[in-house]
C-alpha cells in the first residue's frame, strides 16, 4: 500500500522481518563453496493465496550451456515448502473468538448502526479486549509449562504482542468510544490513568509489599533505600491511598527530622483528600474542588521549600518536596521523575489538567515527547503516539507491524465510527479492506481457519474482497463431500454463482474420475453442463453395449430422484431401461411403443439408433403384431435417415473414433448387415400389418 | 435464542459421542465421559470428562468449580484421517469413521484421571472408489442389540454400505447401494437399516438381504439433499432427516407405499446432524451450518393437531460463529446434558434439568 506525502514523516522499518532457514540445509556439510561454484542458486515461487513459498535448487545457467559433469547432491532434488506467514495453533481460540465478535459487529452495524451507536461499539470493543486478555492469560499459563527455551521465547514474544495490542486497543477505546459517551464528566484523565496503570503497571504492588514486609517498624522502613523512590512513583501514578498509608507508616520514624515527619503526615492527609470526578458532576463544580485542593498542595510545597533552604541535607524532606511538587502538577519535576513518556503524560493530565478532554491529548503528548528520544521508541510507542496525535494513517502502518490482527480490527472499528473516511485519500486503496484482506490471507494459511479467512475477505464489503473469496474458494481442495457443501455454502453467502458452478464442475469431474457417475451427473446437472452429462450417458450406454448387462438403472434413479433434472440422454436411458423391463416382462406391445417413442422423439443419440433398430427386429419378427403399418413406416423412416443423413453419419463416425465407446470398423460393417435384416423384417411386418388391419 | 456454554479446544470438532455407563444401566458415576473427534490440522480423538450434574445437584451448596472448563481432557490419540463419525459400542469400545474410508475400533482404558488411555485395536478399509482412491466414510451406526457380535454398519462417498461384526472387522461385507453420496445411516430395528443420500432419498434395507433396497422414500414436492438421518428410539417407523436447505423432515413409514412426511424449517443452512431426544422423544434436536442447535417439538399438544402447540427452541453462542457439526445428548442422566462441536474450534454444552428442557 502506498502512502501520501502528507504523512511521510518517517521511514517505515520492517523490523520484524526474519530469515527462513531450510532444514535440512541445501549445502552438503562442509561443501558450501563447491556448491555455490557449480552453477547453483535457489529459486522460489510464492503461493498466490497463503503466502507459502516453494524453494528449490536451480541452475544459474541452462544445463545445456554448461559442462555435464556437475556433481548432483541429494538436496538438489528437494523442494522445500515454507510458510512466510504462519498462524500458531495457540492463536486459534483468539482467532475464532474475535472472528465471532467481528462477524456480529458487521451484522449489527449493517442493519441498525444508529441504534447501536457508540455504546454498542464500546461493548464490542470490550469483547475484543477480553479476548486479548484471555489470550495473554492462556499464554502465560503455557509459558510456565514450557520446558524448551526456544518455545519459551516464542511464547514470551506472543505475550508481548498481545499486551501491546491490548494497550493500543484500550487507548483507542478511550479516545474514540469511552470519552464519547453521554454524561456530564467527559474528562479523559480517569480513563487514561486506568489505561496507564493497567497496561504499564508501575510501581508494582509486589515491590510495595516487599518494602513493607522488610521493615519491622517505621525506622526500618525509613532505612530501606527503595522506599522514597517508590513513594515518588506512587505519587506519579496517582496511587493516593497507598501513598498516604506508607507516608503515615514512615512518619513516626526516629531518624526522620521533625519537619519531615510533620509534612509526611500532612501530605498523607491531603493526598487522601484529592478530589475525584464523577459522572454526575459538572466540570465547573469539580474545578472548584480541585482548585482548593491544589492550592493546599501548593502551600505544602512552598512550606517544604522554605524549610529546605535551611535543611539542605535532609534527603527525606527533599523527597517530600518532590512528591508535593508532583501532586501540585509541576511539569519539570514530573518530567524529571517519569521514566516513560506515558508516565509523564499521565501525571501532567492528573495533576495539571484533571478535566482535559480527549482533544487535548495531541498537544500535551507533543509537549511531553520533546523530552524523550523518539529514535529509541518501540513500535508500540510509535503506534500509541500516532493514535494520540489522531494520525490514523501512521497508526495503522505501525499497528500492522505489531500484528495484522490489530490493523485489520482497528481500521474496521474506525470505519464504523466514521473517522477513517478523512484518511482514505492518504492510502492508494481502501485501508480497511486492505488490512482485512491481509488478515484473511494470514488465516488462510492455517487449515482450521479457512472459513474465518474467507469471512475477512468477504466482510471487507469491497469487490476486491468478494473476488478474493471467489479466487480462494475455487482453489481449495475438495477433500470431502461435507467440505464441498460448506464451500458451496460460502459461495451462496457471498452470492458467488460462478465460483459455485466451478466447484460443482470440479466435483463432477472428481466423481467421474472416481467412477461415481450418478454423483457426477448430479453435479453437472446443477450447472447445466449438458455436454458433460451427455458424455457420461454415452459412457453408461457404452458400458451396456460392452457388457450386455443393463446395470445403470440405480444410477439413473438416483440422479432423477429429485425430479428437477431434464436431459435428453438421461431420458433416453430411462426410456430404454423401461423398454428392457417391458420386454423382459413379456409385454411386447408396451416395449414396442417405448422403442418407437425413443426413435420418433429423437431422444436417442444418433450413434445409438442402429442398436435400437436391431432391438426392434425381434418385435417385428415376433408371433404377435406389435407395430402397425404406420409404426413400421416410422421405423423405416428412421432407418433411411440413418443411411442418408450426413449429420447422423458424422455422429456415428465420431462415436466410432471415440476411444471410450466400443464401436469399431468391423462393428460398422456388421451394422450394415443388421440393417439389411431390419429392412427385410420391416417389409414382412408391413405386409402382415396390412393383412391384419 | 438460548445460549450455550463454550469451551475453546483449538481444533475443528467434527464428531462427539457420550460413552455409556461403565456398570449397569444406571449412571452412578460421578464423572461422565465423552469422546470428540476432530479434523483438518488436528486429526485426533479426545476423551473428555465432566462432572455428573445429577450428583452436583445433590451437593450443590458445597460444590464449586476450580476452573471454568466445561470438560477436562483425560486422554487423546491421533486418528488416521479426519474423524467423520464416532459410535459407542460399549463404555470401553468406540468405533470411528475416517476420511480415508477406514472403520477403526478403539479401546478406552479407564484409570485415575491421568491414567486413562485411548488405543487403536483394529482398523479396516471399508470404502474405496473404483479407481482405488479411498472414499470418505461419512457415517456409521452400531447395531442396537445387547450382544457381543453386534455389527457396525458404515456408509461412504463411494455409495457403498458396509457391515462388519465389531469383534471381527476383517469379516467386512460391502454392497454398492447408491449412485450418489450416502450421507447418513441408522438402525431403526436390529434387522433394518436406513440411509439418507445426497440425491434426497431415504432407502431401507433388510440386513438379511443387504444388497437389495427394500423401500425408497422421496419427497416429490421439493428438491432436497439429505445430510443425515436418525430413527425414533422406540417407534421404528418414524425417521427424521436433515436437509441441505435447513429443514428437518419427519417421516412416518408405516405404509411404505404412501409414507407421510412433515417438514420443519428450523435452520437457515445444512442440517449436519439430527436426533430424537433420548429421554423426551417428542422433540427432535438438530445442529446446522448456521451455527445453531434447534430443539423442535414435533408432537402436537392435543388431539386437534394444533400447530400452535409446537415450538422450536434455538441454542447458540455469541462466541461460536461457525457451523455446529455434531452433537450428542447424554441418555443416562436425569439432567439433560447436550455436548456439541463446531468449526470455530469449540466444545459447546448445555445442562438443563429434564423438566426445564421440556419447557418452551
Amino acid at each position: 500500500m502506498s502512502r501520501g506525502k502528507g504523512v511521510d514523516k518517517f521511514v517505515v522499518k520492517r523490523e520484524k522481518e526474519t530469515a527462513l532457514h531450510l532444514k535440512p540445509g541445501v549445502f552438503p556439510l562442509g561443501r558450501q563453496s563447491e556448491w555455490a561454484a557449480q552453477n547453483r542458486t535457489l529459486t522460489f515461487a510464492i503461493h498466490p493465496l497463503t503466502a507459502g513459498v516453494a524453494v528449490s535448487v536451480a541452475g544459474k545457467e541452462p544445463r545445456e550451456k554448461i559442462s555435464k559433469d556437475i556433481k548432483v547432491y541429494e538436496p538438489d532434488e528437494r523442494v522445500y515448502f515454507c510458510k512466510t506467514v504462519a498462524v500458531p495453533d495457540g492463536r486459534l481460540p483468539f482467532a475464532n473468538d474475535t472472528h465471532a465478535v467481528f462477524v456480529a459487529m458487521q451484522s449489527i452495524m449493517g442493519q441498525e448502526a444508529e441504534e447501536v451507536g457508540v455504546e454498542g461499539l464500546l461493548r464490542m470493543s470490550a469483547l475484543y479486549r477480553e479476548a486479548m486478555l484471555r489470550q495473554v492469560r492462556m499464554l502465560q499459563d503455557a509459558e510456565q509449562q514450557q520446558q524448551q527455551q526456544q518455545e519459551s521465547e516464542f511464547v514470551e514474544a506472543e505475550v508481548e504482542v498481545f499486551q501491546s495490542m491490548h494497550a493500543i486497543w484500550h487507548l483507542l477505546e478511550i479516545i474514540y468510544l469511552a470519552t464519547n459517551l453521554p454524561g456530564l464528566n467527559t474528562s479523559v484523565v480517569p480513563y487514561y490513568m486506568e489505561w496507564l496503570n493497567f497496561n504499564f503497571p508501575a510501581p508494582l504492588a509486589e515491590d510495595g509489599q516487599r518494602i513493607a514486609d522488610s521493615a519491622r517498624d517505621a525506622d526500618a522502613l525509613n532505612g530501606n533505600a527503595e522506599l522514597w523512590p517508590y513513594l515518588r512513583k506512587l505519587a506519579l501514578r496517582g496511587h493516593m491511598t497507598t501513598l498516604a498509608n506508607m507516608l503515615e507508616q514512615v512518619a513516626p520514624a526516629q531518624q526522620l527530622s521533625a519537619p519531615a515527619a510533620r509534612w509526611a503526615r500532612e501530605l498523607a492527609r491531603v493526598s487522601r483528600e484529592m478530589p475525584l470526578g464523577t459522572n454526575d458532576e459538572t466540570t465547573g463544580s469539580f474545578n472548584a474542588r480541585w482548585r482548593r485542593w491544589s492550592n493546599e498542595m501548593r502551600d505544602i510545597a512552598t512550606a517544604i521549600s522554605s524549610l529546605l533552604s535551611e535543611e539542605e541535607e535532609d534527603s527525606q524532606l527533599k523527597s517530600l518536596f518532590t512528591i508535593a511538587e508532583i501532586l501540585r502538577g509541576e511539569v519539570d519535576v514530573i518530567s524529571e521523575e517519569g521514566d516513560l513518556w506515558q508516565d509523564v503524560l499521565g501525571a501532567i493530565l492528573l495533576y495539571s489538567e484533571p478535566t482535559a478532554q480527549a482533544d487535548r491529548l495531541p498537544a500535551l503528548a507533543q509537549a511531553v515527547l520533546k523530552q524523550f528520544q523518539t529514535d529509541e521508541f518501540t513500535q508500540l510507542d510509535r503506534a500509541l503516539v500516532a493514535l494520540l496525535n489522531h494520525d490514523l494513517a501512521e497508526f495503522l502502518v505501525y499497528s500492522n507491524q505489531i500484528d495484522s490482527w490489530l490493523s485489520a480490527h482497528t481500521s474496521d472499528i474506525m470505519d464504523h465510527l466514521g473517522i477513517l473516511d478523512e484518511w482514505r485519500s492518504v492510502f492508494a486503496v481502501d485501508p480497511r479492506a486492505h488490512y482485512l484482506h491481509l488478515l484473511g490471507e494470514k488465516y488462510l494459511s492455517h487449515r482450521d481457519l479457512w472459513h474465518v479467512g474467507l469471512d475477512y475477505f468477504g466482510q471487507s464489503k469491497t469487490s476486491a474482497g468478494v473476488s478474493l473469496v471467489e479466487e480462494s474458494i475455487v482453489r481449495m481442495p475438495l477433500e470431502s463431500d461435507r467440505r464441498a457443501q460448506k464451500m458451496l455454502g460460502v459461495c451462496a453467502k457471498y452470492g458467488l454463482t460462478t465460483a459455485a458452478d466451478r466447484i460443482h464442475r470440479q466435483l463432477g469431474r472428481q466423481k467421474w474420475q472416481r467412477g461415481r457417475l450418478g454423483a457426477a451427473i448430479g453435479h453437472f446437472a446443477r450447472v447445466e453442463d449438458r455436454n458433460a452429462i451427455g458424455q457420461i450417458c454415452d459412457q453408461l450406454w457404452a458400458e451396456y453395449l460392452k457388457s450386455g448387462n443393463l446395470t445403470y438403472g440405480p444410477i439413473i434413479d438416483g440422479v432423477m430422484a429429485g425430479g428437477g433434472l431434464r436431459h435428453d440422454r438421461l431420458q433416453f436411458l430411462t426410456q430404454y431401461r423401461d423398454f428392457h423391463e417391458s420386454y423382459k416382462a413379456g409385454d411386447f406391445v408396451a416395449a414396442g411403443r417405448i422403442l418407437l417413442a425413443i426413435l420418433v422423439d429423437e431422444t436417442a443419440p444418433p450413434h445409438a439408433i442402429p442398436d435400437l433398430l436391431v432391438d426392434a427386429i425381434p418385435l417385428l419378427e415376433g408371433d404377435g403384431l406389435v407395430f402397425s403399418a404406420d409404426d413400421t413406416f416410422e421405423l423405416m423412416r428412421c432407418a433411411e435417415a440413418l443411411t442418408q443423413s450426413p449429420l447422423v453419419r458424422k455422429s456415428i463416425e465420431a462415436a466410432a473414433a471415440d476411444p471410450m465407446l466400443p464401436w469399431t470398423e468391423s462393428a460398422a460393417t456388421s451394422g450394415q448387415d443388421e440393417l439389411g435384416i431390419f429392412n427385410v423384417a420391416c417389409a414382412r411386418n408391413l405386409a402382415r400389418s396390412f393383412v391384419v388391419q | 435464542m438460548n445460549s450455550l456454554q463454550v469451551q475453546p479446544v483449538a481444533r475443528t470438532v467434527t464428531s462427539v459421542r457420550w460413552l455409556p455407563p461403565r456398570a449397569g444401566n444406571a449412571y452412578t458415576d460421578t464423572d461422565l465421559h465423552f469422546i470428540s473427534g476432530s479434523s483438518s490440522k488436528h486429526k485426533e480423538l479426545v476423551l473428555w470428562t465432566t462432572t455428573n450434574p445429577d450428583f452436583k445437584q445433590l451437593n450443590d451448596s458445597d460444590t464449586t468449580d476450580d476452573t471454568n472448563a466445561l470438560a477436562s481432557l483425560v486422554a487423546k490419540t491421533s486418528h488416521d484421517g479426519d474423524v467423520h463419525a464416532i459410535a459407542a459400542a460399549s463404555s470401553d469400545t468406540i468405533v470411528t469413521a475416517s476420511s480415508f474410508g477406514t472403520i477403526s475400533i478403539y479401546n478406552i482404558g479407564y484409570g485415575t484421571e491421568k491414567d486413562c488411555s485411548l488405543s487403536l485395536r483394529e482398523s479396516v478399509t471399508a470404502h474405496r472408489f473404483a479407481n482405488g482412491e479411498p472414499a470418505v466414510c461419512t457415517a456409521l451406526a452400531v447395531q442396537p442389540i445387547d450382544a457381543e457380535d453386534a455389527e457396525v454398519a458404515s456408509c461412504g462417498e463411494d455409495g457403498k454400505l458396509s457391515y462388519a461384526p465389531i469383534s471381527r472387522l476383517d469379516a467386512l461385507q460391502s454392497h454398492e447401494v447408491d449412485s450418489t453420496v450416502i450421507t447418513g445411516i441408522c438402525w431403526p430395528t436390529p434387522t433394518q437399516l436406513a440411509i439418507s443420500t445426497r440425491a434426497g432419498q431415504v432407502k431401507l434395507f433388510d440386513r438379511r438381504t443387504p444388497s437389495e433396497v427394500s423401500s425408497v422414500f422421496v419427497d416429490p414436492s421439493q428438491s432436497y439433499d439429505f445430510e443425515c438421518i436418525t430413527s425414533h428410539p422406540s417407534q421404528s417407523f418414524r425417521l427424521a432427516t436433515g436437509t441441505n436447505t435447513g429443514a428437518v423432515l419427519l417421516w412416518d413409514i408405516r405404509n411404505p407405499k404412501q409414507p407421510t412426511m412433515e417438514a420443519f424449517n428450523v435452520h437457515e443452512s445444512n442440517v449436519w446432524s439430527v436426533q430424537f431426544h433420548p429421554t423426551d422423544s417428542s422433540k427432535i434436536v438438530s445442529c446446522s451450518e448456521d451455527a445453531s442447535l434447534a430443539i423442535t417439538q414435533w408432537v402436537t399438544g392435543g388431539s386437534s393437531g394444533d400447530s400452535q402447540n409446537r415450538g422450536v427452541r434455538h441454542l447458540s453462542s455469541f462466541f461460536n460463529a461457525l457451523s455446529i457439526n455434531c452433537f450428542d445428548i447424554c441418555p443416562f442422566t436425569r439432567t439433560s446434558i447436550l455436548v456439541a462441536g463446531s468449526d470455530s474450534g469449540n466444545l459447546l454444552m448445555e445442562k438443563s434439568p429434564a423438566n426445564e428442557f421440556s419447557m418452551f
